[in-house]
């Protein structure tokens, strides 16, 4: 009982000194259950939006994905005959049944012939106005589109691109570009996350997006009274028989949870790790605290061991401690993690991705494992310092404290610390010179583990050696103040190690990434180099297809020596060896692809993969199968026929480029698909006559004016698209990295913080004999710049050598360029002391702030 | 009031520029109204330059708060402090800091030196801050006046009491201030080690010329000052030249006996 007494007490007495852990607690848990809310609400979001959209049964065409989207290579959404809804009409159980006809393959454009998509990449759909979709809207202004030039939007949409009644608008698809004015604006009853959706009526929906009559994507089907969902999809299926897909509300519903439940599910545990990495910071934070609480406190413990408490009841009273401060701050964590949740919403509000408060979950899972994570963690890492102070001995009490001595880093820490180093760098060398991508990437994990946690253990030993040279270059020109700034950072190697560690391990992952990420844009700039032939390359930004008509407006185009259409064929390959693979994907071009992309090939020449009834195979795939040049593949089309076609390339596998694409001329692939379920192209290459590659690409570019959504680009331009999505992806990961960075900050401040408070005294001395204020807040902000600065040496060479080594590895899969971004590392490294003038800031003003003659008389 | 103002003797010297500081109505008192406590009451008070001046008093007499106040440690609440001739109440942070780096030297009762410098850097410190060169035959001579040769490389936790209260008064000394501050320099000591310190205060003023002022309730320790000055209830009540351990351990009696009766 006095034990939890004296728990408390010392808690509430030093909360200021643990505030700073609590906070790092706070913001680890936070970052947990504001993820789990946040994905939680997207979830229950989507699955509202899901449950009440679908139908009864719906029925699809055969080739129609299982979620109802409708999308395919041709650009038309797979139909089924009108005929099918009577049919339908005729089963069992049916209350009623309706043909609607959908499409996600559209691109929508107001009048200045800019896009209406949401810009959070939600799809764009464009379909009939029918009693299932009116059952979950209601007409909020106007009404319901009625004949070819009327158009219903969505009131989001509408409310995003301020669109009135009698707004024109453009419809892009596969048939050609519809005008329509809107008519009617519908708003949803529950909440839609991020569709733009239009409607038309029946006929004109047909006729848009098929480009006739008499058909549907889907007939949506009602039960009768007392006839469940299965039972009617039963008597669906008994008059349809298997030509079709015919699903029950409740499968659609799951299909399009398990697609977006693997989204989300990427998202999440991204996320979770990143808070992982956030709680492993904060665990060093958690160690020096209790550990400097613990120094502190020798002489009261000495005195507790003396009048008689066991090493068990000291080692408890401090873990109590440890498991208050975990508590309070998982507690406020978990309520700062709704509140992150929330925050987050609003952000994905400002991205065109509306989710509503009224859906925010919070599973009673989400606070009882933000509170577990929370105590453990903190518990854990108070065991250490808890176990030190259960072996304070008694005559501790009795001896004059002063100032704690100065814990010497064991020999058996350096033993260890060295060993692990020198097995990670082994790892890490059998990465880099592995033959197999495989093997190597076990080899670089191990390693990047081995190393981390070596530096973690060599840390205070390299905190010694570091700081002293430091200090040499950088602490010289400050004089004495400088050089009490040195002492004082390695007056405790250990503090000085561990804090310089927290801040490693994310100093350490942003330059590994950096690395990685800089390698891949010079090797992919490189490979462009060395390999591209074309002058532009023409697509849609979001992975669809080109119109036919859009591409007879690149082919129009003055100026342009040639255009190579590049299309992309699902198939299943039936090779030499007897195996049969499904869901390859047959890359058809026309043969001057071979002059466009120079494709590296170890056997043979792309160009002759072009010839009639030819094909190209990739290396990896060659050898699997036995595939030699002059081998035959049987191709059966998804939509087509079987081909048997003769390998006449085998394309190199060290490619960043299209990588592990089979190549096949698109005139062999038409023998086999019909026209009508030909894909249409996925990307265009043109090149310019000589000379002309200006006005050409001037003229590409007001070609496509009518087209908004394809992008044209020449190669400078491409090389900037690919330094941008690596750029923004970098950044991503940079942003979700920076709660690791603000905790170790966070962990500098602490340190800082406590030290002052230890050296309450020394302060004062130096105040009385002449340290003006000025060099006092000098000395505390050059001791954390040396601590931040060791960090970032540490972290920053640590991330350098695993970055190279990752190159190194991926340079088997093409990543052939190590490039060391010089800019990002310096800038993080002149960031880190930056950083380290910051964390001072509030210990050098509380600590020239402290009253000399009481700074003295402290004990 | 009857505040008992001092008309302080000369010593040897005479005139102004015999007076290293002086101390002229001072007050210090703490809180207001019911719980005002007044540490000093209106303290007139001159040391003279050259001399050892010892204050003593019981427990609660001010006497440490006069010397914070004359060191430009602590602030007054009303009257004025010079030394020499600067006025020194009033003085910002800034210039109080600088005053006490170039003109003052303190010794403490403990804890007078920072565990992270050895025993010369230790000594060195007020300079180095100050980013003065230390006067090397100077500093010799004060290194081996306290008998520290040989051990200038030691870090404090290497040295014993007597020791480290010896680097303490070869700081204060080194940096040739024009008075040196000692706070019970010697409450921490055995009497052995306590006389070897006392002794070399002595000997500065002596051989060094150096102007020293120390707080102190022992008797002995009082007995190497030229002049002792007895304060109690936060005013000066009497004074002693030239003491012994026996005539200021009678006085104090004297004092107590007083306050009993009183």
């Amino acid at each position: 009982m006095t034990v939890l007494k004296t728990s408390m007490r010392n808690f509430v007495a030093h909360k200021g000194r643990m505030a700073l852990s609590a906070v790092a607690v706070l913001l680890s848990v936070a970052f947990v259950c504001g993820t789990l809310v946040f994905t939680d609400t997207m979830n229950t979001t989507f699955d509202k939006l899901f449950q009440a959209t679908a139908s009864d049964v719906q029925v699809s065409a055969k080739s129609a994905s299982d979620t109802g989207e409708t999308t395919s290579r041709t650009g038309k959404p797979p139909v089924l005959p009108a005929s099918v809804v009577g049919k339908v009409r005729g089963a069992q159980g049916v209350r009623s049944a309706e043909g609607t006809v959908f499409s996600t393959s559209v691109t929508v454009v107001d009048a200045d012939k800019d896009k209406l998509s949401p810009s959070s990449g939600g799809p764009t759909i464009v379909g009939s106005w029918n009693g299932n979709d009116a059952r979950t809207m209601e007409i909020a202004s106007g009404t319901a589109p009625k004949g070819p030039g009327q158009v219903m939007v969505d009131a989001d949409t509408a409310d995003r691109h301020q669109l009135k009644r009698g707004d024109e608008i453009g419809l892009i698809t596969a048939v050609g570009t519809h005008h329509a004015r809107v008519s009617g604006i519908a708003a949803f009853k529950v909440t839609n996350p991020g569709a733009a959706i239009f409607y038309l009526d029946t006929r004109t929906a047909q006729q848009t997006l098929v480009g006739r009559t008499g058909v549907y994507t889907n007939v949506n089907v009602t039960a009768a009274k007392g006839v469940s969902d299965e039972q009617l999809k039963k008597n669906v299926v008994a008059v349809l028989g298997h030509d079709y897909k015919v699903q029950t509300a409740k499968e659609v519903a799951d299909a399009n949870q398990k697609q977006l439940q693997s989204f989300l599910d990427v998202m999440k545990y991204a996320m979770l790790g990143f808070a992982g990495i956030a709680f492993l910071v904060g665990i060093f934070l958690i160690v020096n605290t209790f550990s400097m609480l613990v120094a502190q406190r020798t002489r009261e413990i000495g005195l507790l061991r003396a009048i008689g408490s066991s090493r068990k009841q000291v080692n408890r009273s401090v873990l109590v401690e440890a498991l208050l401060l975990g508590v309070a701050g998982s507690v406020l964590g978990v309520g700062a993690g709704v509140g992150l949740a929330i925050g987050l919403m609003k952000l994905m509000g400002q991205m065109d991705m509306k989710l509503s408060t009224d859906d925010l979950t919070v599973a009673w899972t989400t606070p009882a494992l933000g509170l577990l994570l929370g105590v453990v963690v903190t518990v854990l890492a108070a065991y250490l310092p808890a176990r030190r102070a259960g072996k304070v001995s008694p005559m501790a009490a009795l001896r004059d404290a002063g100032a704690p001595a100065d814990a010497r880093a064991g020999a058996v820490r350096a033993v260890l610390g060295l060993l692990l180093t020198a097995a990670g760098g082994w790892s890490l060398y059998a990465a880099a010179t592995a033959e197999k991508a495989k093997t190597g990437s076990g080899w670089l994990g191990l390693g990047v583990l081995l190393t981390l946690i070596g530096f973690v253990v060599v840390g205070p030993l390299l905190a010694g050696a570091l700081v002293r040279v430091l200090g040499a270059v950088l602490l010289r020109v400050f004089g004495p103040v400088g050089r009490m700034a040195e002492r004082n950072a390695l007056r405790n190697p250990r503090r000085t190690g561990a804090t310089g560690a927290a801040l490693m391990i994310g100093l350490a992952l942003v330059a590994c990434l950096s690395v990685v990420g800089s390698s891949m844009v010079a090797s992919a700039t490189d490979q462009l180099d060395k390999t591209v032939g074309t002058d532009f390359i023409v697509q849609e930004d979001n992975g669809q297809v080109i119109t036919k008509q859009a591409v007879q407006a690149v082919k129009d185009t003055p100026g342009l020596a040639r255009v190579t259409e590049y299309k992309l064929l699902d198939a299943t390959l039936t090779t030499p060896d007897g195996r049969t693979v499904p869901k390859e994907t047959i890359n058809a071009a026309d043969p001057t692809y071979a002059q466009d992309v120079r494709t590296k090939t170890v056997a043979g020449s792309l160009a002759d993969a072009y010839r009639p009834d030819s094909m190209s195979v990739f290396e990896g795939f060659a050898k699997e199968h036995g595939i030699k040049l002059g081998s035959t593949v049987a191709v059966r089309f998804e939509d087509g026929g079987t081909a048997k076609l003769t390998v006449r390339a085998i394309t190199s596998d060290e490619a960043v480029v299209d990588k592990g694409a089979m190549y096949a001329s698109i005139a062999t692939v038409a023998k086999y698909v019909p026209a009508d379920r030909m894909p249409l192209d996925d990307l265009l290459f043109a090149t310019a006559k000589e000379g002309q590659e200006k006005a050409a690409y001037q003229a590409l570019k007001s070609a496509l004016h009518e087209f908004p959504q394809y992008t044209v680009r020449d190669q400078t331009d491409y090389k900037q698209e690919l330094k941008d999505q690596i750029g923004q992806l970098l950044n991503m990961i940079y942003g979700l990295l920076a709660l690791a960075i603000i905790v170790a900050v966070l962990g500098v401040v602490n340190t800082l913080a406590l030290s002052v408070v230890e050296r309450t005294r020394e302060i004062g001395l130096m105040r009385a004999i002449g340290l003006s204020r000025r060099q006092l807040r000098r000395m505390i902000r050059l001791e954390s710049v040396v601590i931040a600065v060791f960090g970032a040496l540490l972290g920053l060479g640590l991330g350098m050598g695993w970055g190279a080594t990752a190159q190194k590895l991926l340079a088997l899969e093409g990543l052939k360029v190590l490039d060391i971004p010089w800019p990002t590392i310096t800038g993080v490294f002149i960031g880190s002391a930056f950083v380290g003038l910051f964390a001072a800031l509030v210990p050098a003003f509380r600590a020239a702030r402290m009253n000399v003659l009481r700074a003295i008389a402290t004990d | 009031m009857t505040s008992a103002v001092m008309i302080p003797r000369h010593g040897g010297t005479g005139g102004r520029t015999a007076v290293a500081a002086r101390a002229r109505q001072v007050v210090k008192a703490y809180g207001s109204g019911e719980t005002r406590v007044v540490a000093l009451d209106s303290v007139d008070v001159d040391v003279a330059r050259g001399r050892f001046t010892a204050i003593m008093g019981p427990s609660g007499s001010g006497k440490s708060t006069l010397m914070h106040c004359l060191a430009g440690l602590d602030t007054v609440t009303s009257g004025h402090i010079y030394l020499d001739d600067t006025e020194i109440t009033g003085l910002k942070d800034k210039k109080l800091t600088q005053l006490r780096r170039d003109r003052i030297g303190f010794i403490f009762q403990a804890f007078n030196l920072l565990p992270t410098l050895n025993a010369l850097e230790n000594i060195t410190l007020p300079m180095d801050i100050a980013g003065r060169k230390p006067d090397r035959a100077w500093l010799e001579r004060v290194v081996e006046t306290v008998g520290l040769t040989g051990r200038l490389k030691h870090r404090p936790t290497q040295l014993s009491g007597g020791q480290q209260q010896r680097v303490a008064v070869a700081r204060a000394l080194a940096a040739r201030p024009e008075i040196i501050f000692g706070d019970e320099p010697t409450g921490n000591l055995d009497s052995r080690a306590g006389a070897e310190v006392l002794g070399f205060l002595r000997r500065s003023v002596d051989e060094l010329g150096q102007t020293i002022v120390m707080v102190t309730h022992d008797p002995v320790a009082a007995s190497y000052a030229d002049r002792v000055l007895y304060l109690a209830d936060g005013r000066i009540v009497d004074e002693m030249y030239q003491p012994t351990a026996e005539q200021v351990l009678d006085r104090m009696k004297d004092f107590d006996a007083r306050g009993r009766t009183s």
